[in-house]
C-alpha cells in the first residue's frame, strides 16, 4: 500500500521547494514548517514501505522515458536504509533549522533550497537506473553549491561554493564517462531485453556484469570511483569539503556530514558487484579510502575551527566507509553491510556533532576553539549530547561508532591476512587519531576557563530537541540494530553470483560469500563464516570461535580509550599533564606540516593551480586566441559579412521577388537536366 | 448514406458551420467580439477532440476518393487546430470590438482550408483547400488595416497568386498526363509516361508548395509579410499555413510523383541546403524581432525539407536498427523527424509570435522605434517576466537545445539523414543550428542582460494563457518524446509503401 505512494518521497519535498520558493516570503520563518512537514511525510512513507517489505521484499516501479531510458524507483534494502536515514536526519535538521535560521532575511530561500536538496538526495537514493541517479546526483551538487554560498555576499562563502562546485565537477566528469562507457559496453552486448527492462537499470547491470570485458570493467569502475571520490570528499578531491563549512551550520550538518557526502559511498555500494568484478576496482577503493581516513584525521588534529575539525573528521570517516567497501575484495558483499552500517551510524552522530557545534556557535559567536572554553557551564544539554556524539565518533565501547567503525577495522584485518595489511594499519592509526582530535575538540569547547566573552545561554528547545533525539540514536543505534542490519542488507545482492564475479575480478584467494568453498585451509575459519559471520560477530562479543586473534578484536577498545585519555592529558584541565604548545614547538616541522594541511593549498593552489595549470592555461589561451579564435573570428566575420549581402537581396519590391522565383525555377530545371545528362542522378 | 459514416470529418464540418455562424451572429449582434472569441475557442477544442478520437485511424476515403482520413492527415489537423486555438486564445485579448467576428470567422475558414489540404488525395480538392486557406489568410494579413498591414497583405497576395498559377499549371500537366486527378492514378501514370512535361509539372508543383513552405528562392514574401501582418496572424502563417505546404508537398511529391524520385531528390537537396543556410545568414543582421523569426522560419523549413532528400536517398531501404528503437526504415524516420519538427516548430513559432504580439501591443507603446524592434525587448525579463521566460524557452527550443520539442525533431531528422548516408547534409544542418544561436541568443541577451527601458507592464490574460500552454507543450514533448515519436512514425508510414 505504501509502496504505491513511493513517488511522494520525492514529490513532497519538491512541492515544499516550490511553496517556499514562491510563497515563503509571506510565511512565518520563511515557510520552514512546510519543509519539515514534507520531509517528515517522506519519512512516514519510507517507514511504511519498510514495514511492508521487511525483511526481503523489493519495490520496483518503472515507466518508459525515451529511447531506451526509463524513470523508475527501486527500493531494496540498500536503498531503504538510506531513505530512512536521509529522511529522518534531514527532518530533524530542518526542525533545528527553524530555530537556527530564524531571523535570517534569506530564510525562505534557505528552506526552498533545503527542500530541493532533500528531494534530490532522496531521488538519488531510490533511482532504479544509473542515468536517473546521475541526474539527481547533479541536482544534489547544485543544491550544495547554492547552500554553501547561501551567504553569497560573503566573499569566502562565494569562493567556497565555487570551489566545491568545480572540484566535484572533476569527479562528475569521470562519473559521466563511466556511465557512458558502461552504457556502450552493455549496448554492444545486443541484449534481448524483456519489456520493462532498460540498459542502465541496476538489476540489468548486475545481471550482465559478467559479460563485459574485464579491462572495460576496470575503466568503468575507475570512472564511477572518480565520481564517488569527488562527492564523498576523498583524496585528492577532498579539498572542497572543509571550505564548504562556510555555509550555515545546518547545511554543514545536512549536506556535508550526514547525507550528500555519503552519496559517493552509496554509489560504490550500489555498484559493488561491478567494482567486485573489475580487476583492481576494489583495490583502488580500499587504497583511496584508507589513505584518506588517515590523512584527513591528521589534519583534524591541528585545526582550530570547530567546524573544520568536524569536516576533516567527516572526510576521514568517509574514508573509513570507502575502505570498508574496498576490503570487500576479501570478504565479499558483506562489506556493503559493514560500510553502510558505519554510514548510517556516522550520519547520526556526525549530524549530532554538527548541530551541537551549531548550538555552541550560536551562543559563542565564533568558530575558533581557542576562544571557547568552559562553555559546558552554560550549555549543559549541548555539552552532554555532544559528549555522546564524540564518544560515538571516537568509537567508545557500546556506542554506535564502536560497533560500526571497528567492524570495518576487523574486516580490514581479514583483508590484510589475505591480501595486504596496509589498509588495516592506516585504519587503526586513523582510529587512534579520531579519538584524539574528537576529544581535543570536546575538551577545548566545554571544559577549562572562558577564553573570551560570550553569551551565557542555552539554545532554544527547537534546536535542542533534535539534539536529544539524535543523541539517542548516536548512542543506541549500534547495539540495537547491528545483527539485523547485516542480514537485512545482505539480501540486497542475494541474487548475484559473487563466485562468478570473483573469477573475473581475479580474487583468487577469496572464500566467496554465503559460505562458498574455502580456497585455503588456513583461512578456513574466516571462510566458513564468510558473509554473515565475519561481519556480524566481529563485535558481537566474540564468544564464538572466530578467524581473528583475540587481540585484534579488543584492540579497537584500547584504541578508543587510549586516544581519549591522550587527548585528556593535553586538553582537559582536570588531568592536564602536557601543554600542547610546549610538546611540539611552533617550529616543529610536523606540527607545521599538519597546521598547513600538508601544504595542500600551497601545492594545489599555489604550485599546481597557479603555476602548472595556469601556465598551461596561458599557453592554451594564447593558442586559443591567436589560432582558434583568430580562425573562428575570421570565419564568423566572413559569414556575417556574407550575411549582410544576403540581407540585401530582400529589396522589398515585389517584382524582384517574383523574378527571383522564376529564376529559381530556371536554375532548378537547368541543374537537374544537366545532372541527368552528366549522369549524376 | 449514414451520418455517422462521416464521423472522421465531423471536425471540419463543425468548424465550417461555426465559421458561418460567427459571421451571421456577428452581423446580428453588437459588441459580440468577446463571445465570438469564446465560441471559436470552444469550437476548436471540440474539433480537436473529434480529430483526436480518430488519431491513428486506418486510411479511410470519402467523397469519391478525394478525401482521405489517415494518421498523417490527423497529425497535421492536430497541428493546425492547436495553432489556431492558441492564436484564438491570444487574440481574445486583442480583438474584442468591432470586426472581431470577421477576424475569428476568417481564422476558422483558414483552419478548415488547411484541414482539407491535409486530407486531400486529389489535386482538385487539394487546390480548393489551398485557396480557401490562402484567401482567408490574405484577408487576415491586412486585418488591422495599417499601412504596413496592407503592404504585407499585398505582397503576400501577389506572390501567392503567382505561386498558385505555377501550381495550377503543374496540376494541369499532371492531369493531362494521367487523365485523372487522383494522386494514386497519377502515381501509376507517371511511371509509364515519363517525359520532360512531368519534370516541368514537378518543378511547378514545387514552386506552388515551396511558396507556402517558404523555401528559398520562393520565400521572399515571408519576411515582409510576417513583419507587416498583425503579429497573431503572423503566428498563424508561420506556424499553421506554412505547414499546409508541407503536407501538400508530402502527398503530391512523395506519393504521386514517386517516379521522379531522383529529380526531386536533387531539387530538394539544393533547396534544403540553400534554404537553411540563407535563412540563418539573413537572420543574423536583422533588428526587427519578427523579421528574425521570419528568417528563422525559413531556416526551419530548410531543415524540414531534409525529409524529402532522405526519402529520395533511402526510399524503400531495408530497415536498420537505429536509436535503439528496433528495426526502422530510414525514410520513415526522416518523415517522422520532419513531422516532429513541424509539430515542434508550430508550437515554438506560435509561442514566439504571440510573445512579439504582446510586446508590440504593450511594451512598445510610446516607444519611437518600430514596435517589433529588438531594442524594445531590452530588460523584458524585468518588465514582463512571464513573457520573457516563455520567449527564452522558445528561443532555446528553436535553436534545438534539449529537452525541448525543437531538439527532438532535429535529433530524429538529422539522425535519419545520417542513417541514409547524407552525412554532408546532416553536418550542414548542424552547423546551421549552431549559426542560428547567434540571433536567438541575441534576443535572449536583450531580454535578460540589458537594462529595462521602462516600467513593468501588465501581461494580459489571453496572451499569458496561450504562452504558458505553448511552453508546457514544448517542454512536455522534449521530456517525454517517446509517444510523439511513435505517433509521427505511424503518420509517416502513410506516405510510404509498406
Amino acid at each position: 500500500m505504501y509502496a504505491d505512494y513511493a513517488y511522494l518521497i520525492v514529490a513532497l519535498p519538491v512541492l515544499a521547494f516550490l511553496l517556499c520558493l514562491f510563497l515563503g516570503w509571506h510565511l512565518p520563518r520563511g515557510g520552514g514548517f512546510i519543509t519539515v512537514l514534507a520531509t517528515f511525510g517522506a519519512l512516514i512513507v519510507s517507514l511504511g514501505i519498510f514495514s511492508e517489505t521487511y525483511p526481503s521484499e523489493i519495490v520496483h516501479q518503472s515507466m518508459p522515458w525515451f529511447a531506451n531510458f526509463n524513470v523508475g524507483i527501486l527500493i531494496d534494502p540498500l536503498a531503504l536504509v538510506m531513505l530512512l536515514m536521509v529522511s529522518f536526519v534531514v527532518t530533524l535538521i530542518h526542525i533545528y533549522g527553524n530555530g537556527y535560521m530564524n531571523g535570517d532575511p534569506g530564510a525562505a530561500r534557505y528552506f526552498a533550497e533545503a527542500a530541493l536538496f532533500s528531494a534530490a538526495m532522496l531521488g538519488l537514493v531510490y533511482a532504479d537506473n544509473l542515468l536517473q541517479l546521475f541526474i539527481f546526483w547533479e541536482l544534489v551538487g547544485l543544491c550544495s553549491y547554492l547552500l554553501i554560498g547561501f551567504w553569497y555576499r560573503k566573499p569566502s562563502a562565494a569562493a567556497a561554493a565555487k570551489k566545491a562546485f568545480l572540484t566535484t565537477r572533476v569527479g562528475d566528469v569521470l562519473f559521466l564517462a563511466g556511465i557512458i562507457l558502461l552504457y556502450n559496453n552493455l549496448a554492444n552486448l545486443n541484449l534481448a531485453l524483456k519489456p520493462g527492462e532498460y540498459l542502465l537499470q541496476f538489476p540489468v547491470i548486475y545481471a550482465h556484469i559478467s559479460q563485459i570485458a574485464p579491462d572495460q570493467l576496470t575503466l568503468i569502475a575507475l570512472g564511477l570511483l572518480g565520481g564517488a571520490v569527488g562527492k564523498s570528499g576523498q583524496f585528492p578531491l577532498h579539498v572542497w569539503l572543509p571550505d564548504a563549512m562556510e555555509g550555515p551550520t545546518t547545511v554543514s550538518a545536512m549536506i556535508h556530514a550526514a547525507t550528500m557526502v555519503t552519496a559517493g559511498v552509496y554509489l560504490v555500494a550500489r555498484m559493488f558487484p561491478l567494482f567486485y568484478a573489475a580487476p583492481h576496482g576494489l583495490t583502488a577503493v580500499a587504497a583511496v579510502g584508507a589513505f584518506t581516513a588517515l590523512f584527513a584525521a591528521t589534519m583534524g588534529l591541528t585545526s582550530f575551527d570547530i567546524k573544520r575539525v568536524l569536516a576533516f573528521s567527516t572526510v576521514s570517516q568517509l574514508g573509513f566507509m570507502m575502505a570498508g567497501l574496498g576490503v570487500g575484495a576479501a570478504v565479499g558483499a558483506v562489506a556493503v553491510g559493514v560500510s553502510m552500517f558505519h554510514l548510517i551510524g556516522h550520519s547520526f552522530f556526525k549530524s549530532l556533532l554538527f548541530l551541537c557545534a551549531g548550538s555552541v556557535i550560536h551562543a559563542v559567536n565564533t568558530n575558533d576553539l581557542r576562544e571557547m572554553g568552559g562553555v559546558g557551564k552554560y550549555m549543559k544539554w549541548t555539552m552532554y549530547t555532544m559528549l555522546i556524539g564524540s564518544l560515538s565518533l571516537a568509537g567508545f565501547p557500546l556506542f554506535t561508532g564502536f560497533f560500526s567503525k571497528d567492524e570495518i577495522i576487523v574486516i580490514a584485518y581479514e583483508y590484510g591476512t589475505l591480501i595486504n595489511f596496509l589498509p588495516y594499519i592506516f585504519l587503526v592509526l586513523a582510529a587512534v587519531l579520531t579519538a584524539i582530535y574528537t576529544f581535543r575538540m570536546w575538551f577545548s569547547v566545554f571544559t577549562g576557563k572562558e577564553r573570551s566573552n560570550y553569551a551565557h545561554h542555552e539554545s532554544p528547545w527547537v534546536m535542542l530537541g533534535p539534539l536529544v533525539i539524535l543523541a539517542v540514536f548516536a548512542f543506541g543505534f549500534g547495539w540495537a540494530a547491528q545483527d539485523d542490519f547485516y542480514s537485512y542488507l545482505d539480501s540486497t545482492f542475494e541474487d548475484i553470483d559473487f563466485v562468478e564475479l570473483s573469477v573475473i575480478g581475479g580474487h583468487a584467494m577469496l572464500e566467496g560469500e554465503h559460505g562458498a568453498p574455502a580456497a585455503e585451509g588456513e583461512h578456513g575459519a574466516v571462510a566458513a563464516e564468510g558473509g554473515h559471520g565475519a561481519a556480524a560477530e566481529g563485535e558481537a562479543g566474540g564468544e564464538e570461535a572466530h578467524g581473528e586473534p583475540w587481540y585484534i578484536q579488543i584492540l579497537p577498545i584500547f584504541v578508543a580509550i587510549g586516544g581519549i585519555l591522550l587527548a585528556g592529558l593535553f586538553y582537559w584541565d582536570k588531568i592536564k599533564k602536557f601543554d600542547p604548545s610546549q610538546v611540539t614547538g611552533e617550529k616543529d616541522p610536523i606540527r607545521k606540516l599538519l597546521l598547513k594541511g600538508y601544504y595542500q593549498h600551497e601545492i594545489m593552489t599555489g604550485w599546481f593551480a597557479e603555476t602548472v595549470v595556469y601556465g598551461t592555461a596561458l599557453i592554451c589561451n594564447t593558442i586559443d586566441i591567436k589560432l582558434v579564435d583568430g580562425w573562428l573570428n575570421w570565419l564568423s566575420a566572413l559569414v556575417l559579412g556574407f550575411a549582410q549581402h544576403v540581407r540585401k537581396v530582400q529589396t522589398g519590391i515585389v517584382q524582384n521577388y517574383v523574378t527571383a522565383l522564376v529564376l529559381g525555377v530556371v536554375v532548378l530545371v537547368v541543374v537537374i537536366t544537366l545532372a541527368k545528362e552528366v549522369g549524376l542522378v | 448514406m449514414e451520418f455517422s459514416h462521416y464521423a472522421p470529418l465531423w471536425g471540419e464540418a463543425l468548424l465550417t458551420i461555426l465559421a458561418v455562424l460567427v459571421v451571421l451572429l456577428g452581423s446580428l449582434m453588437k459588441n459580440s467580439g468577446k463571445l465570438m472569441g469564446y465560441l471559436s475557442a470552444a469550437g476548436l477544442v471540440a474539433a480537436l477532440a473529434l480529430v483526436a478520437s480518430n488519431l491513428t485511424i486506418k486510411p479511410t476515403l470519402f467523397f469519391f476518393d478525394t478525401i482521405s482520413v489517415d494518421a498523417l492527415s490527423q497529425f497535421f489537423k492536430v497541428v493546425f487546430l492547436v495553432v489556431s486555438l492558441l492564436v484564438v486564445i491570444a487574440s481574445m485579448s486583442k480583438y474584442t470590438g468591432k470586426g472581431a467576428d470577421e477576424y475569428f470567422a476568417l481564422l476558422l475558414f483558414a483552419t478548415v482550408g488547411m484541414m482539407v489540404v491535409s486530407s486531400s488525395v486529389d489535386i482538385i480538392t487539394l487546390f480548393v483547400g489551398f485557396e480557401l486557406a490562402s484567401l482567408s489568410t490574405y484577408a487576415l494579413a491586412a486585418f488591422d488595416r495599417s499601412r504596413k498591414n496592407l503592404e504585407a497583405a499585398m505582397k503576400y497576395f501577389i506572390f501567392g497568386s503567382v505561386a498558385s498559377a505555377f501550381m495550377l499549371f503543374g496540376f494541369s500537366l499532371l492531369y493531362g498526363m494521367a487523365g485523372s486527378t487522383h494522386l494514386a492514378d497519377i502515381a501509376v501514370a507517371s511511371l509509364d509516361n515519363f517525359g520532360p512535361a512531368t519534370l516541368v509539372a514537378l518543378l511547378f508543383v514545387i514552386v506552388g508548395f515551396g511558396f507556402k513552405m517558404a523555401l528559398v528562392p520562393f520565400h521572399m514574401w515571408a519576411p515582409d509579410t510576417y513583419e507587416g501582418a498583425p503579429p497573431l496572424v503572423s503566428a498563424l502563417l508561420a506556424a499553421g499555413s506554412k505547414k499546409m505546404g508541407f503536407v501538400a508537398a508530402f502527398r503530391v511529391i512523395l506519393i504521386a510523383l514517386v517516379a521522379l524520385r531522383m529529380e526531386w531528390y536533387m531539387a530538394f537537396a539544393m533547396l534544403a541546403a540553400v534554404t537553411m543556410t540563407l535563412g540563418n545568414l539573413a537572420a543574423c543582421w536583422q533588428n526587427n524581432v519578427r523579421r528574425i523569426l521570419a528568417y528563422s522560419s525559413i531556416a526551419q523549413a530548410g531543415y524540414i525539407a531534409i525529409a524529402f532528400v532522405v526519402v529520395g536517398a533511402a526510399y524503400g531501404a531495408m530497415p536498420v536498427n537505429v536509436l535503439n528503437m528496433g528495426p526502422i526504415r530510414a525514410d520513415q524516420l526522416g518523415i517522422a523527424g520532419a513531422l516532429l519538427l513541424i509539430l515542434g516548430h508550430a508550437l515554438m513559432k506560435t509561442g514566439a509570435f504571440i510573445g512579439t504580439a504582446l510586446v508590440a501591443s504593450n511594451v512598445s507603446k510610446g516607444s519611437e522605434t518600430d514596435p517589433d524592434d529588438i531594442s524594445n525587448y531590452a530588460g523584458l525579463a524585468k518588465r514582463a517576466p512571464i513573457t520573457a521566460f516563455c520567449m527564452l524557452i522558445f528561443m532555446f527550443a528553436l535553436a534545438g537545445i534539449p529537452p525541448t520539442a525543437g531538439y527532438i525533431g532535429k535529433f530524429v531528422l538529422f539522425s535519419s539523414a545520417i542513417y541514409s548516408g547524407l552525412v554532408w547534409l546532416a553536418v550542414l544542418a548542424i552547423l546551421n543550428s549552431a549559426l542560428s544561436l547567434v540571433y536567438y541568443l541575441r534576443i535572449i541577451s536583450y531580454m535578460y542582460l540589458k537594462e529595462a527601458a521602462g516600467p513593468k507592464i501588465k501581461e494580459q490574460k489571453g496572451y499569458v494563457v496561450a504562452l504558458v500552454l505553448t511552453l508546457l507543450a514544448v517542454v512536455w514533448i522534449g521530456v517525454f518524446p517517446e509517444a510523439f515519436i511513435n505517433w509521427a512514425m505511424q503518420a509517416a508510414a502513410v506516405l510510404l509503401p509498406q
